[in-house]
């Protein structure tokens, strides 16, 4: 009898578990602010509804004005989850750990390109050098200027060779650059396969002048002091999204084919042109 | 195509109504198009400031895509073809082209929709495209501008669209309007002026129409004048009839009633198979009374005699004046001609009747002439006409009586009018001749002059007696000719005799009453002129009768002769109209006295004491006298022994042909016979 009431009180306490961990303080779900706000709450809203179902823990999405308040608050490790460019996760590396990566168009990944207008003359990146090239996204983004500038040091062409204009995002790169605001553009290579691109321009009269080897998609990390069980709760059910129809609704939703496993040795080729690009102090910030 | 006053008046306001209506529609379609076209241009400049408001931040941070979204929003817009955001140096940052708005569809193939400098070159001259252009600026400093083009294809299609609709419900107003107009109009117009028309002809077919007042309007005012009008028409009517049917002298039935009696009349008779009588009256010498009484007098007696002509005749008789002097009466219901004899009696005695006028005394006297129906004419107007012959025929045996119509009055008649028909050809057939009769002094039986006589030898009947057929052409005017032409022969014949060195003397000529009304004065001084004939070679003699007719105009005339020179002879003295105040007024040569006074010379005491009377009183006016029908020795004593000047009759010749006359001149004065008797005969 007086093992019994010990196990019994064990098994309740199993039992009371759940309701004991949705008490919980919910996990803070952050994702880069590459569109606003609104865009992306609509977009990654269903990810965290569904990572709250799964985990039976309160997933709450938190969204960013702008790239400064959100690298603060990667700095300041407030989210648990977080969606991010490559370079933001080679930045934070220490901190948090990648556990997936997107899956975008059915690949996981994709080359950093540079483009210019096929009426322009232009066929080789060296005949940049004096020209304008215009980037999206910021200094920050992986693909469309990072990337880009790692290809032109490819070409001999360091900063200064070259006249940089920085659009709000890739595809405002290549648009402006269809609109002759520069002689090239720096993108991923599959931005004029979207939509807002194509909708907008005629990408036939653009051409690709070089691209990187292709790079993993935009990664998913965790806190590195989350608990592995949790850590790899969630890496399971961000794995498992597109084997199930809710899971591919989400997917869809954030404008994904699927997620792919990833780790930090998977990154290890961004690292690698980040560090041509910035220095190695470039990637520390 | 004939156009009636309700279709005119409908079709008039019609066009009224759908004109003003019209122009008021377009008016108001085109200030509604001209504001909403202002509508669309602030609309658009709305849009403009806005997209150049918010467009820096998106050029400035090559944020192409918003300024897409932009033009696309924009482009989105409802009647906006393109928007377009340019750089400085109008290299396109941004465009949207509208494909599906009618104006691009109307200009723009599919494939130049993306080639925004294109397209708005390609719209650059469009009417129907509204251009406006906005700079984009930022801290001052031009970025770039927001192009947007605006069609008023959408305002106009809906302009035309209304247009239509309005256009379809104001023709269904106008229709609308116009028919209850038309009907308006038919039922207070139309209807009155028709049942006027309506009135009208019935007042044109002379009977009398009144049509109903119904209203105090223009047409109620109408009617009553119309109304005012039909009654005086048939005032007037009834006035007509009465002027047409009436004597207005005398109040009796006139000739025409007259007419219409005597054939209602002869209706009766023909169904009761009775016989009636129809008396043609003429007053006896009724001229003498308006000549010397006066006309008013004359009239006055004419109403008395139809007075009591009315008065004499039974209930049911009819008296009608025919005109002038003469009367009709209609007597109905005869039983025998003794009943006639009775009423024509009675008639003679009611117009003999003394009758006091002007303080005078006066008498007349009728000639009656009486037709029988059915014995004498089967119709008015040949009853008429029977009656007139035998009065005509009657009179002219004895005035003063009356005479029943015979077949043998017809057969007269009708002779009557041949003898007037072959009167009238018997001067170009040359059947009509001149004798001469001598007129000598008394005193020493001398040569003076000649009475020209006229003569007609009938092919069939011979000499016939100018007492005969003098009348006759004296009726219906012959005389004129006749006697221009014995007027002319006459001078001609004196003009040869003087011509052959013959002293004829003077030629004394009847002139007829019916010649001397026209003035022949003219025509005889050319004849002398042609003939060179001198006044006193002629002398005019012209009876009493002459001087019955206007005396002013008979004055004339005689001073126009007296003018001419010839002398005038006053012929027939005695038997006519005699009147003393006559040779007063007229002044004449010579007198004539006639040869019924001079056949009861010396023996018949009242011949004796006229022919005295007469030469006293001719010597007293100093008047030569010629005393006619001279044939024995004693009257030519008694005549001469009276101081009668000259004298005409078979004891010193006999009327003879110009041909003998010639030879009695040329003996005359080779001394031998002075008279060749002549078989012809006055």
């Amino acid at each position: 009898m007086r093992l019994a009431l010990p196990l019994l009180w064990l098994i309740a306490a199993t039992a009371a578990a759940p309701v004991v961990q949705a008490a919980e303080d919910p996990l803070v779900m952050g994702v880069f602010p590459r569109r606003n706000a609104v865009e992306t709450a609509k977009l990654f809203t269903p990810m965290a509804d569904y990572l709250s179902e799964r985990l039976g823990r309160e997933v709450k999405l938190v969204t960013s004005k702008n790239f400064d308040s959100f690298s603060r608050a990667v700095a300041e490790q407030r989210y648990d989850i977080v969606h991010y460019n490559q370079y933001h996760y080679i930045r934070s590396a220490k901190t948090y750990k990648v556990i997936a990566h997107n899956q975008e168009f059915g690949k996981d990944a994709v080359a950093g390109a540079l483009f210019a207008r096929r009426d322009s003359g232009i066929t080789e990146v060296s005949q940049l050098r004096g020209r304008t090239i215009i980037f999206g996204g910021g200094k920050d983004a992986m693909l469309s200027y990072i990337a880009p500038r790692y290809l032109l040091m490819q070409a001999g062409l360091k900063e200064g060779d070259f006249k940089t204009e920085i659009a709000v995002t890739p595809e405002n790169a290549v648009v402006a650059l269809y609109y002759k605001q520069a002689d090239a553009a720096g993108g991923g290579e599959v931005v004029l396969d979207q939509p807002a691109v194509k909708n907008a321009i005629n990408v036939q009269e653009l051409r690709l002048l070089a691209t990187t080897e292709p790079l993993l998609f935009l990664p998913w990390a965790v806190k590195r002091t989350m608990p592995a069980t949790l850590a790899g709760s969630i890496q399971s059910i961000l794995l498992d999204l597109k084997n199930s129809e809710a899971g591919k609704q989400v997917l869809k939703s954030a404008i994904m084919t699927g997620i792919g496993k990833a780790g930090d040795s998977d990154y290890q080729p961004h690292r690698l042109i980040t560090t041509a690009v910035f220095g190695a102090e470039g990637n520390a910030k | 195509m004939r156009l009636g006053l309700g279709a005119k008046f409908t079709l008039t306001v019609l066009i009224i109504l759908a004109g003003t209506n019209a122009a008021n529609t377009l008016y108001d379609l085109n200030a509604s198009f001209r504001f909403h076209e202002q509508q669309l241009i602030e609309r658009g400049r709305a849009l403009g400031r806005l997209i150049s408001l918010v467009s820096p931040e998106a050029i400035l941070g090559f944020d192409f895509l918003t300024l897409n979204n932009y033009t696309r929003e924009v482009s989105e817009q409802p009647d906006i073809v393109y928007s377009v955001i340019t750089n400085p140096e109008g290299a396109v940052l941004s465009s949207y082209i509208d494909t599906t708005d009618p104006l691009a569809k109307k200009y723009l193939g599919q494939t130049e929709s993306r080639d925004a400098l294109k397209v708005l070159q390609k719209l650059e001259d469009r009417d129907e495209l509204i251009k406006l252009q906005f700079p984009i600026t930022h801290d001052g400093k031009l970025l770039g501008n927001f192009l947007v083009g605006l069609s008023r294809e959408g305002l106009q299609s809906e302009f035309r669209q209304q247009l239509t609709i309005k256009m379809l419900v104001l023709a269904a107003v106008v229709v609308f309007l116009s028919l209850a107009i038309y009907a308006v109009f038919r039922f207070n117009i139309l209807h009155p002026i028709q049942r006027l028309i309506a009135a009208s002809r019935d007042v044109g077919r002379g009977q009398h129409a009144v049509v109903d007042v119904k209203s105090s309007d223009e047409l109620g005012l109408l009617a009553t004048a119309f109304n005012a009008m039909a009654e005086g028409i048939k005032r007037e009517q009834a006035q007509l009839h009465r002027q047409a049917n009436f004597d207005t002298l005398t109040g009796l039935p006139n000739r025409l009633m007259a007419f219409d009696r005597i054939d209602m009349e002869i209706s009766r008779a023909k169904r009761s198979g009775q016989r009636f009588a129809v008396l043609f009256i003429d007053l006896d010498d009724f001229k003498s009374v308006n000549d010397s009484l006066g006309h008013p007098v004359g009239d006055r007696l004419l109403v008395a005699i139809g007075a009591r002509l009315q008065a004499a005749l039974r209930e049911g008789d009819t008296v009608a004046r025919l005109g002038g002097d003469e009367f009709l009466i209609l007597a109905s219901d005869i039983r025998s001609e003794m009943q006639v004899e009775k009423i024509a009696d009675r008639v003679l005695e009611a117009v003999a009747e003394p009758q006091e006028l002007n303080g005078r005394r006066v008498v007349a006297h009728c000639s009656i002439g009486i037709a029988l129906y059915p014995d004498n004419g089967e119709n008015a107007e040949s009853l008429l006409a029977n009656a007139d012959n035998a009065m005509y025929q009657g009179k002219a045996t004895q005035q003063g009586t009356a005479t029943f119509f015979t077949e043998q009055m017809n057969i007269r008649l009708r002779k009557r009018v041949q003898m007037a028909q072959d009167l009238r050809v018997a001067i170009e057939l040359g059947q009509l001749t001149l004798n001469f009769q001598p007129i000598v002094d008394t005193a020493d039986r001398r040569h003076r002059g000649a009475e020209v006589l006229l003569r007609w030898t009938h092919p069939d009947r011979g000499a016939i007696s100018p007492a005969e057929f003098i009348p006759l052409a004296e009726a219906d005017g012959q005389i004129v000719d006749i006697g221009d032409w014995v007027l002319e022969q006459a001078c001609r014949c004196w003009s040869s005799w003087r011509d052959a060195g013959i002293e004829s003397g003077f030629l004394a000529i009847n002139i007829s009453r019916i010649q001397f009304r026209r003035r022949f004065s003219a025509r005889l001084a050319e004849l002398m002129s042609i003939y060179g004939v001198p006044p006193e070679a002629l002398e005019l003699e012209i009876t009493e009768s002459v001087l019955l007719d206007d005396h002013s105009q008979v004055a004339e005339e005689l001073n126009s002769l007296r003018a001419v020179g010839v002398k005038l002879s006053l012929d027939d003295f005695g038997t006519g109209f005699s009147s003393l105040s006559y040779l007063k007024r007229f002044r004449f040569d010579v007198l004539k006295i006639d040869r019924s006074f001079i056949a009861g010379l010396p023996n018949n005491p009242d011949d004796v004491s006229l022919v005295k009377a007469i030469l006293a009183m001719a010597k007293g006016l100093d008047l030569n006298v010629v005393a006619e029908g001279v044939e024995t020795q004693e009257q030519l004593s008694f005549i001469t022994a009276q101081s009668c000047e000259f004298a005409q009759g078979y004891l010193f010749a006999r009327p003879s042909d110009e041909k003998t006359y010639r030879s009695y001149l040329e003996n005359r004065h080779t001394g031998g016979e002075p008279v060749r008797r002549s078989a012809n005969a006055t």
